[in-house]
C-alpha cells in the first residue's frame, strides 16, 4: 500500500517538474508569452471555446493520423467477422479463371492474322509464301524500306546503340530526339514538338496533361479508342457533338456556356477534341471551321492528325497545310511518326508552354524510356524526304482517286471516308430491301443529348454478321493477292460500337496500275461475298 | 600516372575554354600521355579488326555525334579521353588478354575475383535490409528547408503576380481563356523543381553504356532556358538502365540489328492485328516464351503501355487489384483504365497484404457483397526507386491460400536478378509457370525497348484478343526486336541444330499454325532453357560467345558483383540506403531538398565526372529524396571504386553517413572488395 502511494508521489513529482521545465523552456520561445495570454483571456470570456477548440485540436489530429486507404473497416457497410469465418470465406471463395479461353470464333480471328515474312512494305511475302499487294499496312507514303532512312538508322545505331536505355528526366534525351522534336516543330510550323515512344499512348497522355476534374472537353462522338481512354483518365466533364458535325459542336458548345452562366460557374480549362481525318470511318475534320469556333468560344482545341500526318496536304503536314491554316492555331497538335514517317512514336506539336508543360505532366512522356535512337533518326530523315519530295504526297492522291474511282461506283459498297483520306473504309452497303428501317424516324431534327455519348438515333447494324462477311472478303482478296484487314475494334470496349469495316491504307509506293487491279479485287469480293447472301 | 584536370570540369565551361585545351591537346607533350596514345591505338585496331563489318564511317571507339564527326570532335574526345580512364583502361591490357568491347562502352574487365552469382540462399527467409531512420535533426531540418523554399516561392510569386505580369500569364485567366496549368498545380515544379533543373532531363549524345557523353549547358536564368555550349564531358554513367550492358553501338547484338534494318528497314507498318505483323514478332515472342520458361508471351512496343493496355484486358468491374502502395505509375494507369477496383498495402509488408487479403475476401464487393470475380495482386518484381525485391516466397504461399492471381512486373528484375537473369523468379527459385502473368521491359536489361507478358497460353491468347496493344497500337519496329532476339539469346546461349536435331523444328513454325510448338517447348526443356538456332532469324550473325552462352554468362555474373559490391561497399561507408544486397539498384538517402542539386552538381564536376540520378517528391515519400545508382555489368571494379571514393567525399561534405554500426575508410573497402561481395552476412 506504501510502496504504491510512493511511488504515486514519485509519479507526482515527476509530473510537475516535467511541467515546470515545459513552462520555462515554453517561455524561452520567442512570441509565447503573446499566445499564453491569449489562450489565457480567451479562457476567461467564455470557456466553452477552450473546450470548441480543445475539440477541433483533437479532430484534427485525429484526421491526420487516419488511414487513408478507402474501405476501412469503421465503413457502415463492414461487416465484422471473427478468424474462424474469416477462413471458411476463404475457402469458400472460388475466383472465377483470370482468362477465359478463347472462342472458336476468336481463335479463327487471331490465326487469320497475316504474318508478313521479310520486310513490310507495298508487295510483301506472306508466311503462306505468296507475294501480295498490300493496302493494309500503314505505309502511305512509301518510307518503309526506304534506302537513305535504312542507312541514317544504321549509322546511327553504331552511334548510339539501340535503347536509350533511361526516361527523358534521367539522361534519356539525346541530341537526336531533341532533334526531331525541332524537325517536328519546324515542319508542322509550330514552336516546340514533344516526343513520345508510342504513338498509341501519346493522346491518352496528352489530355489528361491538361484536363483535369471540373474541366470541360468536348468532343466528337466518333473519336478512336485511344481519345476515349485519354478522356476517361482525365476526369473531366466531357460534352458530345455529332460525328463531325459542325452546327451539333456549335450548338453544344452555346450549350455549355448557358450552363456555366446560368450556374455561376468559374472560368475552367475548356477543349474540343476530335480528329484530322477519324481513325474509326476516315472522315475528315473542317478543320477552318473549328478554329472559328473555338475561338469564338474561347476553347482549346486538341486535334489528332494520327491518321492525317504524313498523308494529306502537299508535303504530307496533315490538315493545316491542306486547309491552309498556321498550325499555332491548333493548341495541341498529335500525330504520328509510326504511322505518318513509318518509324515509331508519336508527337504533340504546339506553343512553347504547352509542350514543357507535358515534359512533367505527360505520364507515358515521364514514365517511359525515350525512343531508340535509331528510330528517332529515321523519322527525321523522314521528314527531310516529305520536305523535298513532294511528288510522293501527289503520287499518294493519285492513288487514292484510282482507288476511289473503281470503289465509289461499287454495288454493296459504303465508303464513309473523305475522298482525300489515304485510310479508305469500306462499310458494306446492304440492298435496299434488306436495310433495316431506321432512317424514317431521324427526321426529327431534335440535337442528341450531350451528356450522352450515344446519338439520338444511333445507326443500326449487326456487328456480328457484318464482321464474318467483311472477314471472307478480306480473305477472298488475300486469296486473288491483295492483303486487305477488317479495321479491328475491340467490341465492348469502345463507346459506341463503330460499324465494322474494311480498311484500306493506300500508299505512294504502289503503281497506278496496281492500286487499281487491287481495288477492282476487293470490288469483285463484296460482289461475291455480299452478293452471293442476296 | 599523372592526371590533369578535365579540361571541361564545370558545367559552364565557356567555349574558349575548350579551343585552348584542344590546341594544347595536338602536341602530345608528356610521356604518359604517349603510352596512353600507343595503347589507345592498339584497342582501337582490335576493336576494329572485330568489328570489320562495321559500316561506320567514325573511327569505332570516338564517339562522337550525329551531324558532324568532324576531326575536331575526335580531337576534343581524344584529348579528353587520355586522362580520366573513362574511354580507355589505365593500364593497358596485357598481350594475354583480348577485350572485344569498346572500353567507354562495356568495360574491360579481365580479372575473374570480381564476378558473382545473384542468387537467393535458398531456405532463408527473404529480408530486405532494414530501412534506418536518420537522426530527428535530419528530418526536422528537411521539413524546414521544403517550409522555406514554399514559403519563398508563395511570396515570390505573390510579389511577381502583382509586378511581373507577363512572366505570370500562363497562370492565370487572360481573354477569356482559363490559366492551361493553374498556379497552384504548378507551383511544386516552379518553384521547387526548377531550382535544381540543371539535374534533370541533361541531353546526352552517344551509346548510354559504362560512360555517357553529356551535352554541356547552362542558365543565365535561374534554369528557365538552357543554352548548351557546344561543349561535351564524358562521364561515368551509372543512371542508365543498362543492367547487362547492351547498350552497345558495337559487338554481336549491334551487328545483328543492323542486319536487320538493313534486310527489314524500321516500319513494322501498323498495329498486330492489321497487318503490321511480321516473322519477326512472332519469333520474339516464342523466345521470349522460351527465355521466362512459360508457355506463351506477347510483346508490345512500349513499356509504359505493355501495363497500361493489357491490365484492362485482364481485371474489368467486379475485380479487385490489391497493389503495392509503391508500384509503377504504369500500373496505376492500366487500373484505373480497367475499372477494377484498387486496394493497396504497404510497400513489401506481407502481414498488411495478408489481412488485406482476408478482409477483402471476407467482405466481398463494396456495399453490395458479393464475392469478387477475381483478385489480382500485382507487384514489382524489383522496386526501381527501393531496390527491394518482392518478397515472392511469401507471396506464392499466399497465393496459395487465398487464390488470387499475381502479377509481377519485371521491368527492373529481368535479366538483372537471378543466376541465369530470368528474373525474380529465378533468384527465390521459384517456378516461373507458378505466377500467374510475368511482365517485364526489353528497355533495361536488354538494350531495346517496349515490354512483353509472359503466361500461360489462354491467358496470353485472351490477351492478344481483349488488351489494347494489339488492335490499336503499332507493333514494335524490327530493329528492336532484333536487338531483343539478339540479347536473349546471348543470355540463353544458343543450341546449334547438329546437337539437338528434333526439337528445334516446331519453334520455327508459325503460332498461328502449330499450338503444339508452345507446348513441346515447355515439357522438352527445363528453365533455363537455351536458345535453338532454328528459333533465331536464319540471316541472324551468330558470334562464338553468344552461342556458348559465355557473354551472357559474363554480363551476369559481373553485374552481380558490382551490384553487391556497391550496396554493401557504401552501407560500409556509413551511409543509408535502402534494398536488397544484390538490387542493381542502389538508392543512397539524402533527405534534405537542397543536397539533391549539389550532390548531382558536386559528382557531374569531378575531375573524373560522374552522373547521377537524383529523385524526390512525387517519386518519393516527402522526406526521403535520394540519389539513385543504377549498375551495370559493364562497369568495371575500377568504376565501382571511383564511385566510392566519390561518394566518400561528398557524403562528408554533404553529412551524408547517418548510418549507425561499424564504418570502413574508403581504402579499406576497395582492397576488401571480393571478401565483402562473397561474405553470405555483411562482414
Amino acid at each position: 500500500m506504501s510502496s504504491s502511494l510512493q511511488s504515486l508521489e514519485l509519479l507526482l513529482a515527476f509530473l510537475s517538474r516535467s511541467y515546470t521545465t515545459l513552462e520555462t523552456n515554453f517561455y524561452k520561445i520567442p512570441g509565447s508569452a503573446v499566445v499564453a495570454r491569449y489562450v489565457k483571456s480567451s479562457h476567461q470570456n467564455d470557456p466553452g471555446r477552450t473546450l470548441l477548440e480543445v475539440i477541433l485540436i483533437i479532430f484534427a489530429i485525429r484526421t491526420l493520423l487516419q488511414s487513408r486507404t478507402r474501405g476501412d473497416q469503421s465503413g457502415k457497410h463492414f461487416i465484422q467477422f471473427d478468424e474462424k469465418e474469416i477462413d471458411e470465406l476463404v475457402e469458400e471463395w472460388t475466383p472465377e479463371p483470370l482468362a477465359q479461353p478463347l472462342t472458336p470464333q476468336e481463335q479463327a480471328d487471331l490465326a487469320s492474322v497475316p504474318v508478313i515474312v521479310g520486310p513490310t512494305g507495298p508487295k510483301p511475302k506472306l508466311a503462306s509464301g505468296k507475294t501480295v499487294i498490300n493496302l493494309a499496312s500503314y505505309n502511305f507514303t512509301g518510307l518503309a524500306g526506304n534506302e537513305e532512312i535504312k542507312a541514317s538508322a544504321v549509322d546511327t545505331l553504331r552511334k548510339y546503340g539501340l535503347g536509350s536505355c533511361g526516361p527523358p528526366g534521367f539522361y534519356g534525351t539525346q541530341d537526336v530526339h531533341i532533334r526531331l522534336e525541332q524537325d517536328i516543330a519546324d515542319f508542322l510550323g509550330t514552336e516546340a514538338a514533344i516526343l513520345y515512344s508510342q504513338a498509341f499512348a501519346t493522346i491518352s497522355s496528352v489530355i489528361p496533361a491538361f484536363g483535369k476534374r471540373g474541366d470541360v472537353i468536348v468532343a466528337d462522338r466518333g473519336v478512336n479508342f485511344a481519345i476515349q481512354k485519354g478522356l476517361q483518365i482525365s476526369r473531366c466533364t466531357v460534352r458530345w457533338y455529332d460525328h463531325n458535325d459542325m452546327e451539333s459542336l456549335e450548338h453544344v458548345l452555346e450549350t455549355v456556356e448557358k450552363e456555366r452562366k446560368k450556374r455561376r460557374a468559374p472560368l475552367t480549362r475548356r477543349f474540343i477534341v476530335t480528329e484530322g481525318i477519324f481513325d474509326n470511318d476516315g472522315a475528315m475534320a473542317d478543320l477552318p471551321k473549328l478554329v472559328e469556333l473555338k475561338k469564338k468560344y474561347k476553347y482549346r482545341l486538341i486535334l489528332d492528325e494520327s491518321i492525317s500526318f504524313g498523308s494529306v496536304g502537299r508535303t504530307g503536314r496533315g490538315l493545316t497545310e491542306l486547309y491552309n491554316v498556321p498550325a499555332s492555331e491548333v493548341d495541341m497538335l498529335v500525330g504520328s511518326c509510326a504511322t505518318g514517317l513509318a518509324s515509331a512514336g508519336g508527337f504533340c506539336a504546339g506553343s512553347h508552354i504547352v509542350v514543357n508543360h507535358q515534359r512533367i505532366n505527360g505520364t507515358s512522356f515521364v514514365f517511359s524510356a525515350s525512343m531508340p535512337a535509331a528510330l528517332t533518326v529515321a523519322a527525321s530523315e523522314g521528314i527531310n524526304i516529305l520536305r523535298n519530295t513532294p511528288s510522293i504526297l501527289s503520287t499518294l492522291q493519285e492513288n487514292i482517286r484510282a482507288v476511289r474511282a473503281i470503289l465509289d461506283r461499287a454495288d454493296y459498297i459504303t465508303i464513309p471516308s473523305h475522298p482525300a483520306s489515304a485510310t479508305i473504309h469500306l462499310q458494306i452497303r446492304w440492298p435496299t430491301l434488306q436495310l433495316p428501317m431506321h432512317a424514317s424516324h431521324s427526321s426529327s431534327n431534335k440535337p442528341s443529348n450531350p451528356l450522352s455519348v450515344k446519338p439520338r438515333d444511333p445507326p443500326q447494324f449487326d456487328v456480328e454478321l457484318e464482321e464474318r462477311l467483311l472477314q471472307d472478303i478480306v480473305e477472298e482478296a488475300l486469296s486473288q493477292g491483295v492483303m486487305v484487314t477488317r479495321a479491328k475494334r475491340l467490341r465492348g470496349q469502345e463507346l459506341v460500337e463503330v460499324r465494322p469495316s474494311i480498311r484500306l491504307a493506300v500508299t505512294a509506293a504502289l503503281s497506278r496500275k496496281d492500286c487499281e487491279k487491287a481495288a477492282s479485287v476487293v470490288k469483285a469480293a463484296f460482289a461475291k461475298v455480299v452478293g452471293r447472301r442476296r | 600516372m599523372p592526371s590533369r584536370p578535365s579540361p571541361i570540369a564545370f558545367q559552364s565551361a565557356p567555349l574558349t575554354q575548350s579551343i585552348f585545351k584542344k590546341k594544347s591537346a595536338s602536341g602530345l607533350s608528356t610521356a604518359a600521355s604517349y603510352l596512353n596514345a600507343v595503347s589507345a591505338a592498339d584497342a582501337r585496331a582490335r576493336t576494329r579488326g572485330s568489328a570489320a563489318s562495321s559500316t561506320a564511317s567514325t573511327p569505332a571507339l570516338s564517339m562522337s555525334s550525329s551531324a558532324t564527326s568532324s576531326s575536331e570532335d575526335t580531337v576534343l574526345d581524344e584529348r579528353q579521353d587520355f586522362t580520366d580512364g573513362l574511354s580507355y583502361p589505365r593500364t593497358p591490357p596485357t598481350s594475354s588478354q583480348v577485350f572485344t568491347t569498346v572500353h567507354s562502352e562495356f568495360g574491360h574487365c579481365g580479372n575473374e575475383d570480381y564476378r558473382y552469382t545473384s542468387r537467393h540462399r535458398a531456405g532463408t527467409p527473404y529480408e530486405s535490409y532494414p530501412e534506418q531512420d536518420p537522426p530527428y535533426y535530419i528530418l526536422l531540418t528537411t521539413y524546414i528547408s521544403y517550409l522555406l523554399v514554399i514559403c519563398l516561392g508563395h511570396l515570390r510569386d505573390f510579389v511577381g503576380k502583382r509586378f511581373r505580369h507577363v512572366n505570370y500569364r500562363h497562370l492565370l485567366p487572360w481573354n477569356g481563356y482559363a490559366a492551361l496549368n493553374s498556379d497552384f498545380d504548378s507551383f511544386y515544379t516552379r518553384r521547387l523543381k526548377l531550382r535544381i533543373d540543371d539535374c534533370f532531363s541533361h541531353p546526352v549524345t552517344g551509346v548510354p553504356g559504362r560512360t555517357i557523353m553529356l551535352l554541356d549547358r547552362y542558365s543565365t536564368d535561374y534554369n528557365k532556358t538552357m543554352i548548351p555550349t557546344g561543349t561535351r564531358t564524358r562521364a561515368l554513367n551509372i543512371s542508365s538502365y543498362n543492367y547487362l550492358g547492351f547498350a552497345q553501338g558495337n559487338g554481336p547484338c549491334a551487328d545483328a540489328v543492323e542486319t536487320s534494318i538493313e534486310r527489314y528497314g524500321v516500319s513494322s507498318g501498323g498495329t498486330r492485328l492489321e497487318g503490321g505483323t511480321l516473322d519477326l514478332h512472332q519469333q520474339a515472342e516464342a523466345l521470349v516464351a522460351r527465355f521466362m520458361g512459360t508457355e506463351d508471351a506477347l510483346i508490345s512496343s512500349m513499356g509504359f503501355a505493355t501495363n497500361s493496355n493489357i491490365i484492362p484486358g485482364l481485371v474489368n468491374k467486379g475485380c479487385l487489384v490489391i497493389s503495392d502502395e509503391l508500384n509503377h505509375a504504369s500500373i496505376r494507369y492500366g487500373v484505373r483504365l480497367s475499372g477494377a477496383n484498387v486496394r493497396m498495402f504497404k510497400h513489401n509488408d506481407m502481414q498488411a497484404l495478408e489481412r488485406l487479403l482476408r478482409e477483402v475476401i471476407s467482405q466481398g464487393q463494396p456495399k453490395t457483397h458479393r464475392p469478387w470475380k477475381k483478385i489480382l495482386v500485382i507487384v514489382e518484381g524489383l522496386f526501381s526507386m527501393e531496390g527491394t525485391l518482392a518478397n515472392l516466397p511469401v507471396i506464392m504461399e499466399l497465393k496459395k491460400k487465398y487464390k488470387f492471381y499475381l502479377f509481377v512486373d519485371e521491368a527492373h528484375s529481368v535479366g538483372a536478378m537471378g543466376p541465369n537473369g530470368r528474373g525474380v523468379t529465378d533468384y527465390f527459385g521459384v517456378d516461373p509457370n507458378s505466377v500467374d502473368i510475368l511482365m517485364g521491359t526489353f528497355t533495361k536489361s536488354f538494350g531495346a525497348a517496349g515490354g512483353y507478358i509472359a503466361g500461360k497460353k489462354a491467358v496470353i491468347d485472351r490477351l492478344r484478343i481483349q488488351g489494347h496493344s494489339f488492335t490499336y497500337a503499332e507493333s514494335m519496329t524490327p530493329p528492336v526486336l532484333t536487338q531483343v532476339i539478339a540479347s536473349m539469346a546471348s543470355i540463353m546461349g544458343i543450341t546449334m541444330p547438329a546437337e539437338k536435331p528434333h526439337s528445334s523444328p516446331s519453334l520455327a513454325l508459325l503460332r498461328s499454325s502449330s499450338n503444339e510448338a508452345a507446348l513441346a517447348m515447355s515439357e522438352a526443356d527445363v528453365v533455363p532453357g537455351t536458345a535453338p538456332a532454328s528459333a533465331l532469324p536464319s540471316w541472324m550473325p551468330l558470334s562464338p560467345v553468344m552461342i556458348d552462352g559465355s557473354d551472357g554468362r559474363h554480363r551476369l555474373s559481373r553485374l552481380a558483383f558490382n551490384a553487391r559490391y556497391l550496396n554493401r561497399g557504401l552501407r560500409k561507408l556509413g551511409f543509408i540506403t535502402y534494398g536488397n544486397d544484390d538490387s542493381p539498384v542502389v538508392p543512397l538517402l539524402l533527405f534534405h531538398p537542397g543536397k539533391m542539386a549539389v550532390f548531382s552538381r558536386m559528382m557531374r564536376t569531378r575531375q573524373i565526372p560522374i552522373v547521377v540520378v537524383v529523385v524526390a517528391y512525387p517519386a518519393t515519400p516527402l522526406v526521403t529524396s535520394r540519389v539513385r545508382f543504377c549498375l551495370s555489368a559493364s562497369h568495371t571494379k575500377e568504376d565501382i571504386d571511383i564511385v566510392l571514393r566519390a561518394c566518400d567525399e561528398v557524403g562528408e561534405v554533404l553529412d551524408l553517413k547517418q548510418a549507425p554500426g561499424e564504418r570502413w575508410p574508403v581504402e579499406e573497402i576497395i582492397s576488401r572488395a571480393v571478401e565483402i561481395v562473397r561474405a553470405p552476412k555483411m562482414p
